[in-house]
């Protein structure tokens, strides 16, 4: 299982943000929340790491 | 899915439909964050309903971009909805326990999610994703095989088929040698993986076919099958090489670097590793990957001057609780070298450091465990 938990992990790798469709928020929980109960949408979260 | 999702074209529709928030578990910022939605597997995918503070969505791993497409899609409709049928409310629920980190709680209501879905439910692939990912993770292994040979049928040729089944294989070559059912359980599970390995038709990502390969390599290292170990590892290794030539930027190739690593270490070559390495330290120098993995494989070459070296200058760049793990390496290489007081010294720094972290980053069984390794020095 360990190795399997350790794929998982390949999408999140990375080093810099390539050439975005869709416009993230960095690290910034309460604006995102203060956004999206105004435009009443959703939130959408990717949890991720540099490695 | 920074370098290879999010830059899909058909994803822009959906741009203006969902607040985008990305969260690196790295960073001491998100440790609020990280202690309202505890996040044990990465990536984690989440959808939230601030209105309303709930969890409309979760999914674990990476997704492709039609994958991603349809959980938004599935995302949306439970946001949007007024009134749940029964298997909603009973999948929302779960989600909210598998947020909470209660893996096993969670495990059973996404069984009674499963077993209350009406015929074609829009959410029946993620919810057994969802269901075999958390019996795998509250270390169930033979629920979380006995549900995978069951939902199999019902996930067949689906994007859900792949982490069903090698989930499944995964947690039946997890079981006890003795377990009565474990070799019947690795041949039905180890025969829906390659089905599914097999199945042009389903997209995958480079995450699902890395994690079939790792799981074919456990059920066959659980099998006693030493030569298929081998021949998968060389095939994982090449697959991933594959991949790695057929990325268009320099980010996109280091996505598979850390895999690399690990199929060159599992193959005994190392040194293969050097030269993509050195290859993504140029191409981002701030970024402390590169000079980490590189004490690794050096380490692994016996070269501990150079493993020390890069070790390094992966600590002049890393934070956050990755920080811990490279200072383990730096101290597994004094230990190979021979200079015990360096690394006990290294260890006691390593467990002053995930002390000093935030709730949220601060992990005690982390703590516990780094604890336990500066008493045994």
């Amino acid at each position: 299982m360990k190795r399997l938990l350790l794929a998982l992990a390949l999408a999140a790798a990375g080093t810099a943000s390539a050439k975005e469709i869709l416009p993230f928020i960095e690290n910034d929980y309460s604006t995102a929340i203060a956004r999206a109960k105004a435009k009443n949408v959703p939130i959408f979260v990717e949890a991720w790491a540099p490695w | 899915m920074k370098a290879y999702v999010y830059t899909d074209a058909s994803l822009e529709r959906y741009a203006g439909r969902f607040v985008w928030l990305s969260i690196n578990t790295e960073d001491a910022k998100n440790a609020a964050f990280l202690k309202q939605y505890p996040i044990p597997v990465l990536p984690t995918l989440l959808v939230l309903d601030a209105k309303r503070d709930t969890v409309a969505l979760r999914y674990i791993g990476g997704a492709t971009a039609p994958q991603l497409g349809k959980l938004l899609g599935e995302a949306e409709k439970t946001y949007r909805a007024r009134a749940q049928s029964a298997a909603d409310t009973l999948l929302a629920r779960a989600d909210r326990l598998a947020t909470a980190g209660k893996q096993a709680e969670a495990a059973a209501a996404y069984d009674e999610a499963i077993a209350a879905a009406p015929k074609s439910w829009k959410s029946f692939g993620r919810a057994s994703e969802s269901l075999i990912f958390a019996y795998s993770m509250a270390g169930n292994n033979e629920r979380c095989a006995t549900r995978a040979i069951a939902l199999y049928p019902r996930v067949k040729g689906t994007s859900s088929a792949p982490n069903v089944a090698a989930t499944g294989l995964s947690c039946a070559a997890s079981l006890d040698k003795k377990h009565e059912k474990r070799v019947e359980m690795l041949t039905a599970l180890e025969s829906a993986t390659r089905e599914v390995f097999a199945n042009e038709k389903i997209v995958m990502s480079d995450d699902d076919r890395s994690g079939i390969y790792m799981a074919l390599i456990e059920a066959a290292d659980a099998s006693g099958d030493d030569e298929a170990v081998v021949r998968l590892k060389q095939e994982w290794s090449s697959f991933l090489e594959d991949a790695a030539a057929r990325a268009k930027t320099p980010e996109q190739r280091t996505v598979y670097d850390s895999h690399r690593v690990s199929a060159y270490l599992e193959l005994d070559t190392p040194e293969k590793a050097i030269p993509m390495l050195e290859q993504s330290e140029r191409d981002f120098p701030d970024d402390y990957n590169p000079p980490a993995r590189l004490a690794l494989a050096y380490k692994a070459m016996k070269e501990y001057d150079k493993a020390l070296a890069a070790s390094d200058r992966a600590m002049a760049r890393v934070y956050g609780p990755r920080k811990i793990a490279v200072l383990s390496v730096r101290a597994d290489i004094y230990t190979a070298k021979g200079d015990a007081k360096a690394a006990k010294e290294t260890i006691a720094q390593a467990v002053e450091f995930a002390k000093s972290l935030p709730d949220g980053q601060r992990s005690e069984g982390r703590i516990a465990a780094l604890e336990k390794r500066l008493a045994s020095m």
